[in-house]
């Protein structure tokens, strides 16, 4: 197999994680495409450098959330001849209304958090454990610990206020 | 909503992702190629447009600058070219930083700090160039004048219209660093408090 072919098989099966990623830094359509397209484009640079050392998810978050950071610059584009359409990348076919509508629904309760709560947050709905939010943020586990409970009570804050 | 309902709907969501994986390699594969990068290039922000011009009109004073014949207009051209180099490139080299952060081995963490940091540098020094621009209005008008028109404004009658014009100019200017000031504070307020979160 070759590596194009690799990287084009991992991306398939781990595309549910990139469009979360993309879903939970931007707050429309076209800037969540475009932040997907950069993950890919980020994670097919960096390819060659991962060394099984750790997960491929784990450093498909890693890259994936860095990427996420460099796009909060970014301001939002109108579409240009240079860019993929939807027509060509099919994106919009992947979602469809109760994925918008759940997607709302996230954003209204993580409106409030700032860009550092919520990557734990994606992490922590994602499932993932102490030690690997740990290891994906950089962030010491037991600080992981302390940030999660001030996460929780936001949220509780957040639902009170509503 | 509570972070296990949250957590329940994320779930859902998550389902309903798998079942819907319609990638194909060969989108996936047109994602990698250098020209979608064209798209994401900082010739794009207005940054680097706006440092493109300001480097323009400072190597245009810098080639006509024989035609400055009187020590106050020199020195007028000499503050106007350095205005219009220095915080350009303060800003380019600012960006430069936020789009070569480490994304392969620096963690979310380290990169959020650069790029808070880097942020705030970038909205201070756009404060530093609005409330300079006071002083350029009264540098570049002189130097361009005698560039392009060859007329020492300082040995001009002074007209009624300049007046008004230089009133409303000044007037703008009030009401957009005013409007830059409390978009900065509400910015650089909200990044402190993530910096101190970081740095705790």
């Amino acid at each position: 197999m070759s590596n194009k072919e690799e990287f084009a098989d991992i991306i398939r099966e781990h595309q549910g994680l990139l469009y979360k990623v993309s879903a939970i830094y931007t707050n429309n359509e076209p800037d969540r495409e475009d932040l997907f397209q950069d993950i890919v484009y980020q994670l097919w640079k960096y390819f060659d450098s991962f060394r099984n050392e750790s997960k491929i998810s784990t450093w498909m978050y890693r890259v994936a959330m860095n990427t996420a950071i460099i796009h909060l610059k970014k301001v939002k584009r109108t579409p240009t001849s240079e860019s993929i359409t939807d027509s060509q990348i099919q994106i919009s076919d992947v979602k469809d209304e109760v994925f918008e509508e759940r997607m709302r629904l996230l954003h209204q309760q993580i409106y409030d958090l700032n860009t550092l709560e919520r990557g734990i947050m994606l992490l922590l709905l994602e499932g993932k454990s102490y030690q690997e939010i740990s290891e994906i943020t950089g962030l010491k586990p037991s600080n992981v610990g302390t940030r999660i409970s001030r996460i929780k009570q936001k949220l509780r804050e957040n639902m009170t206020k509503a | 909503m509570e972070l296990e309902e949250l957590q329940a709907s994320w779930i859902a969501m998550s389902q309903e992702l798998e079942k819907q994986k319609r990638l194909t390699n060969e989108i996936i594969l047109k994602m990698t190629q250098d020209r979608f990068q064209k798209k994401f290039s900082t010739l794009r922000s207005f940054e680097t447009v706006g440092a493109i011009i300001c480097y323009i009109m400072a190597g245009m004073i810098f080639f006509s600058f024989e035609k400055l014949d009187t020590w106050y207009l020199q020195t007028s051209g000499v503050l106007t070219i350095g205005f219009l180099i220095v915080l350009p490139t303060f800003v380019l080299k600012s960006l430069k930083k936020i789009q070569n952060l480490d994304i392969l081995n620096g963690s979310y963490k380290e990169n959020l700090l650069i790029y808070i940091k880097e942020k705030n540098k970038l909205l201070r020094l756009q404060q530093i160039g609005i409330y300079l621009s006071y002083l350029l209005l009264f540098l570049v008008v002189p130097v361009f004048t005698k560039i392009i028109s060859n007329k020492n404004i300082f040995l001009s009658n002074f007209k009624p219209l300049q007046g008004v014009a230089l009133f409303v100019a000044l007037v703008l200017m009030f009401f957009f660093t005013r409007w830059g000031y409390r978009s900065y504070k509400k910015i650089t307020n909200s990044a402190e408090d993530v910096l101190r979160d970081l740095e705790s």
